[in-house]
C-alpha cells in the first residue's frame, strides 16, 4: 500500500516536471527575443551613457561661462560708475564756475547801473555805458545754462540708478548656475555603466562658482511699483500689529 | 544729530548706487560692508553707525541674520535697519518684519523711494 503511495507521488512529480519541460518550450522562444532585444539595446543604453557623460563634463564649462560674464558685467558696471562719478565731479565743478561767473555779473551789472547814474550830464557816455551793460551775460543765459547742468547731473545720477540691473541679472545668473548644477547632478546620477570617476575630476577641476552663493531665484529688473506697494502697506500694518501678532504668522 | 550710514551689500554696484544716492540727497557719512559678518565687525568698531541699509541675500551672514544678530545685542538692538533686496514677494516681507526691520524697499527702487524710506525711519 506504502509502495502504491510512493510510485502516486513520483508520477505526480513526473507530471510536475514534464509541465515545466513544456513551459520551458514556450517560453524559451520569448527569452530567445529578450536576449536579441538586450543585444540591440545595449549599445543603444551605452550610447545615451556617452551622451549623458558628454553633456555632463560640458556643464561645468557652460557654468564657468555664466561665471565669467558676471564677472565681466560687474567689471562694465564698475567702469560705468567711474566714469558717471567723473562727469558728475566734473558737472560740480562746471556748476560752481558757472555760479561764480554769474556773481561776479551781478556785481558788475551793480557797478554799471552806479556809474550809469553818475552820467546823466553826459548823454553820450550813458550810452555807450547802457550799450555795453547789455553785453554782460543775461540772467536768462546762466538760469538755462544752470538748467542744463542740472539736467545732466540729475541724467548722470539716473544712469547710476539704471545700473541697480547689474545686481539683479548677477542673481539671475546665480540661479541659472545653480538650475544647471542640479541638472548635472541628476545627469552624473543617471550614468549606469561609466565610470563616474572621470567626470567627477572634470567637475573639480573646472567647478569655479562658490559654494556659497546667495541670491535671490525670483529676482526681476521690474520698474512696477506692485512689489513696492504691497511691502509698504505690509509695513504699515506692521506698524499697526503687535510683535505677538506678526510671530504668530510664523509660529 | 548727524547720520552715519552702514551701507551691506555683496554686491559692489549695488552698495555704490546705495552710497551715490546717499550723496545725492545729501547725506555724506557712510561706511560699507560686504556681508552681514562684515557689517557686525564694522558695528562693534564704530559707534557712531546709527543707520544700516542692507541687503538680503549675501554670503557668509545674509540681512535677514544681520537683522536678528542686531535685535538680539543690547547695545544695538534699537538701530535702525532698512532692508534693500530683490526679494519682494509676501512671505519674505512678512518675515523681515518679524525679524524687527525698519522698513523695506524692492530693487530696483527710485531715489524717491529710498528718501522715503530713510526720512520715515528717521522720523
Amino acid at each position: 500500500m506504502a509502495q502504491q503511495t510512493s510510485m502516486m507521488q513520483l508520477f505526480e512529480k513526473l507530471d510536475d516536471l514534464k509541465s515545466v519541460f513544456i513551459y520551458g518550450q514556450k517560453i524559451i522562444p520569448v527569452i530567445h527575443s529578450l536576449l536579441d532585444f538586450m543585444k540591440d539595446t545595449v549599445p543603444l543604453l551605452e550610447n545615451i551613457n556617452k551622451s549623458i557623460a558628454e553633456s555632463t563634463t560640458k556643464i561645468p564649462k557652460a557654468k564657468h561661462h555664466i561665471h565669467d560674464v558676471t564677472n565681466a558685467t560687474e567689471l562694465a558696471t564698475t567702469e560705468i560708475l567711474d566714469i558717471v562719478d567723473t562727469i558728475s565731479d566734473d558737472i560740480k565743478t562746471i556748476d560752481n564756475k558757472i555760479n561764480s561767473v554769474f556773481e561776479k555779473e551781478e556785481i558788475r551789472a551793480l557797478q554799471f547801473d552806479e556809474i550809469i547814474a553818475l552820467l546823466d550830464d553826459k548823454p553820450e557816455a550813458k550810452s555807450k555805458l547802457v550799450s555795453l551793460k547789455e553785453e554782460l551775460i543775461s540772467h536768462e543765459v546762466i538760469r538755462s545754462i544752470q538748467e542744463i547742468i542740472s539736467k545732466i547731473k540729475n541724467d548722470a545720477y539716473n544712469i547710476t540708478i539704471s545700473l541697480q540691473v547689474q545686481d539683479i541679472t548677477s542673481q539671475q545668473l546665480a540661479a541659472v548656475n545653480h538650475l544647471i548644477e542640479s541638472v548635472q547632478e541628476r545627469l552624473s546620477s543617471l550614468i549606469i555603466t561609466l565610470g563616474e570617476t572621470e567626470i567627477k575630476e572634470m567637475r573639480i577641476e573646472n567647478d569655479v562658482t562658490p559654494e556659497n552663493v546667495h541670491f535671490d531665484p525670483q529676482a526681476s529688473y521690474n520698474k512696477e511699483t506692485s512689489r513696492q506697494e504691497m511691502a509698504d502697506s505690509l509695513v504699515r500694518e506692521n506698524l499697526n500689529a503687535s510683535q505677538d501678532e506678526i510671530d504668530k504668522l510664523f509660529s | 544729530m548727524s547720520i552715519k550710514f552702514l551701507v551691506v551689500d555683496d554686491s559692489i554696484t549695488m552698495r555704490r548706487i546705495v552710497a551715490n544716492s546717499l550723496k545725492n540727497l545729501g547725506y555724506n557719512d557712510f561706511v560699507e560692508a560686504s556681508d552681514g559678518k562684515d557689517a557686525l565687525d564694522k558695528l562693534a568698531a564704530d559707534d557712531n553707525i546709527n543707520f544700516v541699509i542692507t541687503d538680503w541675500n549675501m554670503p557668509v551672514l545674509s540681512g535677514l541674520e544681520l537683522i536678528k544678530a542686531i535685535r538680539s545685542d543690547e547695545k544695538l538692538k534699537e538701530l535702525p535697519v532698512l532692508m534693500v533686496t530683490t526679494r519682494g514677494v509676501k512671505d519674505d516681507i512678512m518675515e523681515a518684519l518679524a525679524a524687527k526691520v525698519n522698513n523695506y524697499i524692492v530693487k530696483p527702487f527710485t531715489p524717491q523711494i529710498l528718501k522715503e524710506k530713510i526720512e520715515q525711519i528717521l522720523s
